[in-house]
């Protein structure tokens, strides 16, 4: 099976997209407090100004992030679509943007806020697993560098 | 062609299949977590904590949204302002020993308690969801006629030795209104739910806008009581009430 690492992309960013809802909608108003465990970090981070980037929740960029890798890396273990080299560069491009994203943010919690989000952990080891599962395209591509060839 | 890729499709589908499975799986133990946090999340979603949806800067939306509780006639020219943490001693002094000897002000009509709850956090883990249990009980009426909110913020503090290192209180907060002769199954419903969480926050954030620094903090007519022990404290309060009192009588 030559898409096992598109599976587990798949499999992560379905995980990373229920995550990135439960988030999006807490932001949205939808609950009054997150499910968090002891401390209430979440909402530490939550309420922080580094909840958004570019005026839009971090936590709608995680949702379209993983609905747009979920859906490439689904097409590409489909026959159909599983040697497009456009899905391999699709997947590399996506999942290391949102492991530096996940960097960039786990960096904030750190030093800038003081507290972690459990849940904001949890989305950050799933797009490093994607983005690990993402790295065998580099070879792939190296091999098959598109129809023509 | 159909007949080669259906007779590839065993494998194929067969390690497919796995993942298919492995995605509805997710897909709808997700939606049902989501789903069940959004009806409210069962008895294991009793806040705990404060909200951080309350605008802060708007000071005038909070103040309307810090709702105090009040002991005493609203006209009453002496507002004795308090911020208290059920989680703390010199609280559970002031309201068992001071309130006592402040009452007869209070029914006398000189004197309103207005009281803030003021959780610290820190280690006052439960003392958040002591404020809103208080809250709660005040939905009811004791058939004793008393003020039930009253009489069960003292139990909180009768009892404050005996709860206050537990890991878990929900459970002694509901007995204790129903040691009260209060509902215990409407207590338990709304301890266990997100009511009152954000009065009590915009309680907490009142006082932090205010200045409050730890508690009990108590003022008078905007005034505030220094001293160095409760009792200190509960005397100066009786001697500015004493006061009141005269100036009540000479005046009027």
């Amino acid at each position: 099976m030559r898409t096992v690492n598109r599976m587990v992309i798949a499999t992560a960013a379905l995980l990373g997209l229920f995550v990135a809802t439960y988030l999006l909608l807490y932001k949205l108003g939808a609950f009054p407090a997150l499910i968090c465990g002891a401390g209430g970090a979440c909402e530490t981070v939550q309420a922080s100004p580094y909840a958004y980037f570019l005026g839009v929740p971090v936590a709608a960029w995680g949702t379209l992030a993983y609905v747009v890798m979920l859906t490439v890396a689904f097409l590409g273990t489909q026959p159909r679509f599983e040697s497009r080299p456009w899905v391999g560069v699709a997947l590399l491009v996506l999942t290391a943007g949102a492991f530096l994203f996940s960097l960039y943010l786990s960096f904030l919690e750190e030093f800038v806020i003081g507290a972690w989000c459990r849940w904001c952990v949890v989305s950050a080891i799933l797009s490093t697993i994607a983005f690990l599962a993402a790295l065998p395209e580099i070879g792939r591509l190296r091999r098959d560098p598109g129809p023509s060839a | 062609v159909a007949q080669r890729q259906r007779k590839g499709s065993p494998t194929k589908g067969g390690g497919n299949g796995v993942f298919y499975a492995v995605l509805a799986v997710i897909a709808v133990g997700g939606i049902a977590a989501i789903g069940y946090a959004l009806v409210g999340g069962g008895s294991g979603a009793a806040a705990t904590e404060m909200v951080t949806d309350l605008d802060v800067a708007d000071t005038r939306a909070l103040y309307d949204q810090a709702v105090p509780m009040r002991l005493g006639p609203a006209d009453a020219p002496m507002k004795i302002v308090e911020f208290g943490d059920y989680q703390c001693p010199g609280c559970a002094a002031f309201s068992l020993q001071v309130r006592p000897q402040i009452m007869s002000y209070i029914e006398s009509g000189l004197a309103q308690l207005v009281y803030y709850d003021f959780p610290l956090g820190g280690g006052h883990i439960h003392s958040f969801l002591a404020a809103r249990a208080t809250r709660c009980a005040a939905e009811q009426d004791l058939p004793t006629g008393d003020n039930a909110y009253w009489r069960y913020h003292d139990k909180l503090f009768q009892e404050q030795s005996t709860w206050s290192a537990k890991r878990s209180v929900a459970d002694d907060f509901v007995a204790y209104g129903e040691e009260l002769g209060l509902d215990g199954g409407a207590l338990e419903e709304c301890v266990n739910s997100e009511r009152y969480a954000d009065v009590v926050t915009a309680n907490k954030l009142l006082g932090d806008q205010l200045g409050v620094r730890g508690t009990p903090t108590v003022l008078v007519n905007n005034r505030r009581i220094g001293g160095q022990t409760i009792q200190s404290m509960g005397d100066e309060l009786l001697e500015v009430l004493q006061a009141a009192q005269q100036e009540r009588g000479t005046g009027g």
